[in-house]
């Protein structure tokens, strides 16, 4: 069963993989891109910092900071997901029926075509900017900081980021039913998710009502609480907690794309051709 | 093999009012009208069959097809296809068939060819023997070794048109539905296209449903055709049946020596033919004539023409299946 499933599926990977490696270029300058906006980032808080008279800002200190910035971006963009672009691309031009002719789940061809993607983006950026961060931090504080505990526990977390944002994506790839072309939605939807998930200021700069609400949003699942385990900030009881309401929302996005699938393809109405 | 009862697909079409207002109007008050695309069709197809699936533009062929892949569910009726129906169970089903849809193209498109087929080897799971064997009968009657290792954008239509009929049948389909396999291409690739088809129905016994507008694909490759038009079932059977139906129709074509003789030809009054059953068609030296040999004899015609004017050259030919079907989807059974 699980052998036949990874049989079937391993495929895909492989040529997400490759596919990655087509668009060679296309994939470093975006990566380029990303990093440049993460320094801006950086510049950005360092100024806030040496604007304020006390060390800490808000309870994080400037190191605090820079940790929060990289690791962030990592996460931001290593549980990046594009499933809804393609999703619902391949719905507005009908090309959806080239998948369901094929003996195979949708979401798991997406899945692993995706893993296959990943895999070039972890060699590129996961070891470089762990590292980075670690000797950033070694030199700062003239010790190592670096835990094992936590860094396997945000791994997992990481992992489960991913999940949860992939799924989220595709149950988000299905408004292309109703609106045709996602270009403009997905920018504005880029935008709050990123304001609710931590990645543009953490979560723990907000009101404290609003800071307990975000928590049990899905959204905090996608950045923070990954972040947060990485930097320690948090006690291994609410590292367990975070961790089951991500493995809480993995399930609950799944079972909402199963459902909005399977009453899609009830009604699809395959355009052209 | 395949049996179809009264299928029926209807979609619902939003109705959308011009301009902004109208825009605005549908936003709030979607007014909708449903469409019946496909309209209480039923046949059967053996096993081993050809069948020709035809129809003009809209007639709601492709719909068909779609219901008969498990892509799009009926609004009522049933298709069984192998004992299975396509859109329940639909993994297990598409494991059966193979389908390729001229317009669009189930191949990796960033990836080498030769990757895709690894793919698809993987998911139909394929046993390695049979995948060597497979690739080798494919890759002699659709020659595809040139190929095979260039990314599938950098194809040529033909080039990938062919290596998408290899695709779909990689995993030795026992239903293989083209849908309209040869758009597009130029008569030596239609030709092999052809070829592969009747070798792989006359060797593997694969059950083929073909839909297409170049009738000499049909001619070639099917005997029995099912013809549809506004989703309605306008003709079921043999095609000999149907030149000998709908064959009456003969084709005088001569070359006048004059140009103004035509003129003088009145084959309307002279013969009491209406318009379904004549027309006439010249460029000043040559006309063609196009009669009801039912309701003007093949000799009458012939003798009224000589009689009335000179011609340096004449011949009459029979009418050909397009020139039925041409006649078919403009005035219907």
């Amino acid at each position: 069963m699980m052998k036949s499933f990874f049989r079937t599926y391993m495929p895909f990977a492989k040529a997400g993989t490759q596919q990655m490696m087509a668009y060679k270029v296309n994939f470093i300058f975006h990566l380029i891109g990303e990093i440049m906006s993460c320094f801006i980032m950086f510049f950005i808080w360092k100024a806030v910092f040496t604007s304020t008279d006390g060390k800490t800002f808000m309870g994080f200190t400037m190191n605090d900071m820079i940790v929060y910035i990289f690791i962030s971006f990592m996460t931001g963009y290593l549980s990046y997901s594009d499933g809804a672009f393609v999703l619902g691309e391949e719905i507005r031009d009908g090309s959806v029926s080239m998948r369901l002719i094929k003996p195979c789940s949708f979401d798991m061809c997406f899945l692993f075509q995706e893993i296959g993607n990943r895999v070039i983006s972890y060699g590129i950026i996961f070891v470089p900017i762990v590292a980075g961060v670690e000797i950033y931090r070694y030199f700062l504080m003239g010790s190592v900081q670096f835990n094992v505990g936590n860094f396997i526990m945000f791994f997992i977390s990481l992992q489960f980021a991913y999940l949860i944002n992939f799924y989220f994506n595709i149950i988000y790839g299905f408004l292309a039913f109703y609106l045709k072309n996602l270009w403009g939605t997905t920018l504005i939807k880029d935008v709050i998710v990123n304001f609710l998930s931590g990645a543009t200021i953490p979560l723990a700069f907000m009101p404290f009502a609003l800071q307990t609400f975000l928590t049990y949003l899905p959204f905090s699942s996608l950045s923070y609480t990954p972040v947060m385990i990485y930097m320690g900030m948090y006690t291994w009881d609410k590292i367990l907690f975070s961790m089951a309401l991500q493995i809480f929302w993995i399930f609950a996005f799944w079972g909402i794309s199963k459902l909005i699938w399977r009453s899609a393809i009830r009604r699809i109405c395959v355009q052209g051709g | 093999m395949i049996q179809v009862e009264n299928l029926r697909k209807e979609f619902k079409k939003a109705i959308k009012e011009p301009g902004i207002k109208g825009s605005v109007k549908s936003l709030f008050k979607p007014k909708t009208e449903i469409v019946t695309a496909v309209d209480d069709i039923s046949f059967n197809v053996s096993k081993g069959e050809i069948l020709g699936f035809i129809g003009p533009n809209g007639a709601g062929k492709s719909t068909v097809i779609k219901m008969l892949t498990g892509i799009l569910t009926p609004t009522s009726g049933k298709c069984c296809i192998n004992g299975k129906i396509p859109y329940e169970n639909r993994k297990k089903y598409v494991k059966e068939i193979g389908v390729v849809f001229g317009q669009r193209t189930q191949l990796w498109w960033d990836l080498a060819l030769r990757e895709t087929y690894a793919v698809l080897k993987e998911i139909y799971e394929v046993p390695d023997k049979q995948y060597r064997e497979r690739m080798e009968f494919l890759n002699e009657v659709l020659d595809l070794q040139s190929f095979i290792t260039s990314p599938v954008r950098t194809l040529s239509l033909g080039q990938r048109m062919r290596a998408d009929i290899a695709a779909s049948m990689l995993h030795n389909p026992k239903v293989l539905f083209l849908d309209e396999p040869t758009i597009g291409l130029d008569v030596v690739v239609k030709d092999n296209i052809r070829k592969a088809i009747q070798k792989i129905n006359a060797e593997e016994g694969t059950t083929v449903i073909l839909t297409t507008h170049d009738l000499s694909d049909i001619e070639l490759l099917c005997d029995r055709i099912v013809m549809i038009d506004k989703g309605n079932l306008v003709y079921d059977g043999q095609i000999n049946n149907l030149k000998h139906k709908y064959g009456q129709m003969r084709e005088l074509c001569f070359e006048m020596k004059n140009s103004d003789d035509l003129l003088s030809l009145d084959y309307k009054g002279h013969f009491t033919l209406d318009e379904d059953d004549l027309s006439i068609e010249s460029d000043g030296v040559s006309a063609t004539i196009r009669f009801n040999s039912d309701r003007a004899s093949v000799q009458e015609v012939l003798k009224y023409t000589l009689a009335k004017i000179d011609v340096r050259d004449i011949n009459v030919k029979d009418a050909d299946i397009e020139e039925i079907i041409r006649r078919i989807y403009k005035e219907g059974v």
